[in-house]
């Protein structure tokens, strides 16, 4: 069952003289996990620590743009936070990392999908962010969860072949693992979003319960974009709305600044 | 439908169009030097005025070793009614060593429910140089309301090509779909109407030039983000968006970006197309 996979390789790739139009062929048979550590069903604690705040990525580092608005002052407070927070998880969490996670699970490139998120993570204190945080998830998944997929992409990593972005890195080790794709999306989207809570909770600063209602107004939302994700296309993937990303690139200029990002 | 088919090339230091083709409803003007650089500039016409729902318009550039373009439009760019489709733009650019494209056309503006997708492949080397700026507008409609389109999509691919092979420096993907919620509010348009980008690849793209960039820039009535690529083959992309409330500050700011980048790096005078 494995060695058919690796014979049809699916790519997103787009050939010149055709405009530039994303070609898609998607693989009819899902990709079975990796034989060496599925176990149907037995992935749930793993999955949590995968997804635990206190897995240590380096996301309390990160606002991913939001500390702009914090410092234009027009983030300040719940209401404010939870707007950017929706608007954050329906255009970056499901075009960029949600989508990458998707087509990773169905089988396309490994290294193209790391070249398409280096080029389409433009604001450079995002897409290093990414990187950050995806060559922790490297390094500790290659402790606690290893694998020969997860093996394999450090190795490109190593080789310069990729960069090692966090989405792929958490969809290898999830892949490997044998969660579904819906609650690998559904799990990651969500760790993403709480872990951007805390970081407001502390930086706007929020009431512990007001961090918790968001989080409540986060999961609806993510349920909805777990819902999208499937119907997207190889276009969408990096679509950005401009206001999240111009957010991203001034916070480079912002002068005082609590995150990295 | 429209086909348009420009190859661009160098002789002692004069570009000129060493092929064309054109067919149906896109064509390009005489070609005419705004300057003693050498530097060739065509406009693009659309004779029809408009694009219309399944309408397909495909532009094939490339400019060749040490060749100079300047390509604008001879007006907006206007996406009418496309029920049930979508009209499209696909254009593919090929940069030679040391060729330069200056790519500046004029706003598009998507009517009601009009839908559009224009997707830009481009390939340079690590030679070339790359200067594109664009506006979007929010739209039109009969009763005034803004962003009444259902789609706008501006996809480019920009790759860079050595001789080992071709690598993918930059996907700047843009998506507005006003029917999908709120695009005119916080973490979308942030209250602005248009939205104006500009995009360099060039080996002399550094911080240095994003930091005079974004002096340049930051006079003018708009929320302007500025960024760097990362670095393929030596050669670096710097991506500039901007929110504004019209076309003209828009048209100002990016043209105070492509002045400063054409006084410092080819002693030439600010644009000036005369078009209208």
């Amino acid at each position: 069952m494995l060695s058919t996979r690796t014979s049809s390789s699916v790519t997103l790739g787009t050939a010149a003289g055709e405009g530039g139009c994303a070609r898609f062929a998607v693989p009819t048979t899902p990709q079975p996990p990796s034989p060496a550590t599925a176990g149907a069903g037995n992935y749930q604690l793993a999955l949590q620590q995968l997804v635990d705040s206190a897995l240590p990525t380096g996301a309390f580092a990160h606002s991913l743009g939001f500390e702009t608005y914090v410092d234009a002052g027009v983030v300040a407070d719940e209401a404010g936070f939870g707007t950017w927070l929706s608007a954050f998880i329906s255009q970056s969490l499901t075009y960029s990392d949600g989508l990458a996670i998707r087509f990773f699970y169905e089988g396309v490139d490994l290294e193209e999908l790391d070249s398409l998120l280096s080029a389409s993570l433009l604001p450079r204190q995002v897409r290093e962010a990414s990187l950050k945080m995806g060559g922790r998830l490297l390094e500790i998944g290659a402790e606690v969860f290893p694998s020969s997929a997860l093996e394999l992409y450090r190795d490109l990593v190593t080789r310069g072949q990729a960069a090692g972005h966090q989405p792929l890195a958490f969809a290898v080790v999830a892949r490997s693992l044998g969660v579904p794709l819906q609650e690998a999306l559904a799990a990651y989207l969500f760790a993403t979003a709480t872990s951007l809570t805390q970081n407001a909770v502390r930086a706007i600063p929020l009431g512990q319960n007001a961090g918790q209602r968001l989080l409540r107004q986060a999961a609806d939302g993510v349920a909805a974009v777990v819902e999208q994700i499937p119907h997207l296309t190889p276009d969408d993937l990096g679509a950005v709305s401009p206001g999240l990303e111009i957010s991203q690139m001034r916070h480079e200029r912002q002068r005082a600044r609590m995150f990295m990002s | 439908m429209g086909e348009l088919e420009l190859v661009v090339a160098e002789r002692m230091g004069r570009s000129f169009a060493a092929h064309q083709f054109h067919q149906g409803a896109l064509r390009v003007l005489r070609p005419h030097y705004l300057d003693d650089s050498g530097q060739v500039c065509y406009v693009v016409v659309n004779p029809g005025g408009a694009y219309l729902g399944a309408d397909l318009f495909v532009l094939d550039l490339e400019v060749g070793d040490g060749a100079d373009l300047l390509l604008t439009t001879q007006s907006a760019t206007k996406v009418y009614r496309t029920p049930g489709s979508f009209a499209e733009q696909q254009m593919t650019v090929r940069l030679g060593e040391d060729a330069r494209l200056e790519l500046v056309p004029d706003q598009l503006i998507a009517y009601r429910e009009a839908s559009y997708r224009q997707r830009t492949h481009i390939t340079v080397r690590p030679s070339s140089s790359l200067v594109m700026a664009e506006v979007v507008t929010p739209g039109w409609s009969p009763d005034g309301a803004a962003f009444r389109y259902k789609e706008v999509r501006l996809r480019n691919e920009i790759h860079v090509e050595t001789e080992e092979g071709s690598q993918l420096l930059a996907l700047d993907n843009l998506l507005i779909r006003p029917p999908s919620g709120d695009v005119t509010g916080l973490g979308f348009m942030e209250g602005y109407s248009h939205l104006g980008s500009l995009i360099v690849v060039d080996l002399r793209v550094d911080q240095a030039l994003a930091d005079h960039l974004h002096a340049a820039t930051s006079g003018h009535q708009a929320l302007t983000g500025i960024s760097l690529t990362r670095t393929l083959a030596g050669t670096t992309g710097l991506v500039l968006r901007s929110l504004s409330n019209s076309t003209g500050e828009l048209n100002r700011l990016l043209g105070a970006c492509t002045t400063l980048l054409r006084k410092r790096w080819y002693g030439q005078e600010p644009l000036n197309l005369r078009k209208h």
